[in-house]
């Protein structure tokens, strides 16, 4: 007897595995308006997905103005729609806590199964409601306009329904009873993990989603289009990056500054350790604490301000020009971009960037010093063979980190300081993506460079850490 | 290199600043160098300190002398009414207030998931913790680049949507692995009596776990507010058709580009200037001037109390996952 439980309980078991993954993925697909089944009509915006037309009526008939004002269709069928996907989300929702309470003792599932049960015929009522829409719009009074039709993605959420309503029909029937005094209880390791499911499904939708996006580098796209395969383009964007006369140009001069602007601030990384050491010269502690603190603020200022700044102190009207009483716009004057923009981002950073090697330098042992003093080193004796060597570890760490991110030195302070005259030496590669893809509304050319930036800082990044593994035994990320 | 060489003495140690050494007499040398580095440090302090103090004197003197450029370096009439036409200026009030919610939401929901993700992957038995783990840690190092994710944020509905400023961000791998840190240094035996003595995972995470954790929530609490109050690259990339739900270092943005017609912003929400603030008519430096300091006071204020936190997060940051 108790034989035949079990076997029953690992059927079961089977079929809760397959129940969570299609409601995994109908919960999935709520989120991409390209497999919304409630877009039973070209009225229904392109951009909806599941989600936004089951929680937000006005989204959903944000399109629809002229169509209710001419009748061609009428509210109610739109209202049934809406209801629809809405009842299919709380069936989504349902389903979910069954998934959840499926991972608990047979109390738990016993209760699940009924969540289970209600969740799918919830998913079916929602199918139907968007069917029955479907078929008031058929006969709308302006079919062109309309253009009526069930899509691909309502026969995707069928299966899943009906996938849903067999295995919780099923699980219902293989789950043996409860004894009757048993509490509802979950296993702690699964009790943690759907603790930390909603934190990694969050996780997963901004930071590898996005990764999806990459696709429109393949194709030929504007903004408010769809993707379909006809305007599957391969690698065209990626030729036409470097065979168009303008875009290699462009890609050039924008290379060139990314790297000159990086390669200064590596260039010159080692300032905060000297202004580190130099400030660790001061005895007086009251007066370095001032120091520190003084020099620490520009770094939590944001670039805006460090504009709003210089326009205060450079611009035409700004301070050098009240007390030279000159008239010069120093902003507009596009000559040294370069070791302008790296003497702001030195102004604003170098105070914060000493911070870790001033804590290193008080971790380094008292007695080396003493020990070099009686040995008659000298101030700047000991700074060279003394301290410099104990930061040079940190050093070595921020310097890989820093060449690890040459093609990403952000748009912030770019962006804010660039202007018509200064654009040529300016423009990183950032910011060069900024203004075609969100400015120029060229999406697909400007993912192309997005994505080989993104793919040329991972292989360098993990070549620094190797690099770092093999000389230091230690790595970096 | 010899003294590196020989074995350092044991000696007792000394209470002495860090690197410090055994200090006999100051030698003429050693007077010249303090004082160039005195300087030094003092000049670059001035240099960080004074736009500030520039901008500020300009805001709180005489308008007609701040236009002719004859604020240099002390101010003159002082009064407040800038800062009191900030009222009339269309738009900044709504920004503040779009920008205050999304710091105090933002940060709060931020620091809550970061406090108890940094618990939940602390727990051996959670389901393939080591997966998960990874899972979120690996997000640091690769970035899907600003288009897709500003395709993605749209794909979302985010954009032109509020949510857009905190849900996001609510998952900051970065401060998980500070707070998975810190937890992992903190004695196993408090938790453990307390399972023993019948706490629950909520009882244990609340009661113990986060009162403990306070000082590294506070410093992941205060990056993430600064971060919050100074971005601006989000609010001009997703809100492109939503101008209430503008940052305020957008809206300063904006307000800093506009070279003529400043006065246009100022009230045009119908209302007059204040009768005080009439007699001195704004013009576009001022109200550039204090819109910055306006935008910075909260930072100025709030900095030198958060110093140590500062400090203590870019300590911590150097201790790996």
């Amino acid at each position: 007897m108790k034989q035949e439980l079990s076997a029953r309980e690992r059927m079961a078991g089977k079929i809760g595995i397959l129940q969570r993954i299609v409601t995994l993925l109908s919960l999935f697909f709520v989120f991409f308006p390209s497999v919304n089944p409630a877009r039973v009509s070209a009225l229904v915006g392109r951009t909806l997905s599941l989600f936004t037309s089951g929680i937000s009526y006005a989204r959903l008939t944000s399109e629809m103005g002229r169509a209710f004002s001419k009748g061609w269709i009428s509210p109610v069928s739109i209202r049934i729609l809406f209801a629809g996907s809405a009842v299919i989300l709380v069936g989504i929702v349902l389903s979910c806590a069954a998934s959840c309470m499926s991972l608990g003792n047979l109390k738990l599932k016993s209760y699940g199964k009924w969540f289970a049960l209600s969740g799918s015929v919830l998913m079916a009522v929602g199918l139907l409601l968007i069917r029955a829409s479907y078929l008031q719009l058929l006969g709308s009074s302006n079919p062109a306009k309309v253009e009526a039709a069930i899509p691909t993605a309502f026969y995707l959420y069928a299966v899943f329904t009906a996938i849903l309503v067999l295995t919780s029909a099923s699980f219902a029937l293989l789950l043996p009873k409860p004894p009757a005094d048993s509490r509802c209880e979950m296993e702690a390791g699964y009790k943690l993990f759907l603790m930390f499911l909603p934190f990694a499904m969050l996780c997963f939708v901004f930071s590898y989603l996005p990764l999806y996006g990459w696709r429109y580098a393949f194709f030929e796209y504007t903004a408010g289009s769809d993707l379909s395969m006809d305007k599957f383009v391969g690698f065209h964007w990626f030729t036409t990056l470097l065979s168009n006369e303008a875009t290699r140009a462009d890609i050039l001069r924008v290379l060139r500054n990314t790297l000159a602007m990086s390669g200064l601030g590596i260039l010159t990384g080692w300032l905060p350790i000297a202004f580190a050491i130099f400030l660790n010269e001061i005895k007086n502690s009251r007066f370095r604490r001032i120091i520190q603190t003084v020099t620490t603020i520009p770094n939590f200022i944001s670039w805006v301000l460090v504009y709003a700044i210089a326009l205060a102190i450079f611009s035409t009207d700004g301070f050098i020009n009240t007390m030279t009483g000159g008239d010069v716009n120093y902003l507009m004057n596009s000559s040294h971009m370069w070791l302008k923009m790296l003497l702001w981002g030195t102004w604003k950073g170098i105070g914060w960037s000493a911070i870790i090697y001033i804590a290193g330098i008080s971790g380094i042992d008292q007695q080396l010093y003493e020990a070099a003093t009686v040995d008659g080193a000298g101030r700047f004796q000991r700074m060279w063979h003394i301290t410099v060597p104990g930061l040079l570890p940190t050093y070595f760490v921020m310097l890989l980190m820093s060449i690890a991110g040459i093609l990403s030195n952000g748009m912030d302070q770019y962006l804010v300081f660039s202007n018509a005259r200064n654009k040529e030496t300016i423009e990183v590669l950032d910011l060069y993506v900024y203004n075609l893809g969100i400015q120029n509304g060229i999406i697909p050319l400007s993912t192309v460079v997005g994505m080989v930036k993104s793919i040329v800082s991972v292989i360098l990044l993990f070549g620094a850490n190797r690099f770092s593994k093999a000389v230091r035994g230690e790595s970096i990320v | 290199m010899e003294a590196l060489s020989k074995k350092p003495k044991s000696g007792p140690g000394k209470k002495a600043v860090a690197g410090t050494g055994v200090v006999g007499r100051k030698t003429p040398g050693d007077v010249i160098f303090d004082l160039i580095n005195h300087c030094f440090f003092g000049i670059f302090s001035l240099l960080c300190a004074f736009p500030f103090y520039f901008l500020f004197i300009n805001t709180i003197s005489d308008n007609d002398l701040v236009q002719k450029g004859q604020i240099k370096l002390l101010p003159r009439g002082i009064n407040l009414s800038n800062y009191l036409a900030m009222l009339n200026v269309s738009d900044l009030g709504q920004a503040f207030l779009v920008t205050i919610a999304r710091t105090v939401l933002g940060t709060g929901l931020m620091v809550a998931a970061s406090g108890l993700v940094g618990y939940l992957v602390t727990k051996k038995e959670m389901w393939h913790r080591k997966f998960w783990y990874r899972f979120l840690v690996i997000t640091m190092y690769f970035n899907a680049g600003t288009i897709p994710w500003y395709l993605n944020m749209s794909m979302l509905g985010l954009t032109n949507h509020f949510a857009a400023y905190i849900i996001p961000a609510v998952v900051a791998p970065y401060n998980i692995i500070l707070v998975k840190t810190y937890i992992e240094s903190i004695p196993s035996e408090l938790e453990e009596s307390a399972l023993i003595d019948g706490a629950g995972f909520f009882t244990v995470f609340t009661r113990i776990i986060w009162p403990l954790c306070k000082p590294i929530l506070a410093t992941i609490a205060i990056f993430g507010a600064v971060g919050h109050w100074n971005s601006y690259t989000d609010s001009l990339i997703l809100m492109q058709s939503a101008p209430e739900l503008k940052t305020v270092q957008h809206r300063l943005f904006e307000y800093l580009n506009q070279t003529t017609n400043l006065a246009s912003v100022m009230s045009s929400g119908g209302g007059m200037l204040a009768s005080a603030v009439a007699r001195q008519a704004m013009n576009a430096k001022v109200l550039k001037y204090t819109i910055s300091m306006v935008t910075v006071i909260p930072i100025l204020v709030v900095y030198p109390f958060m110093n140590r936190y500062f400090e203590k997060g870019i300590m911590l940051g150097a201790v790996k996952g």
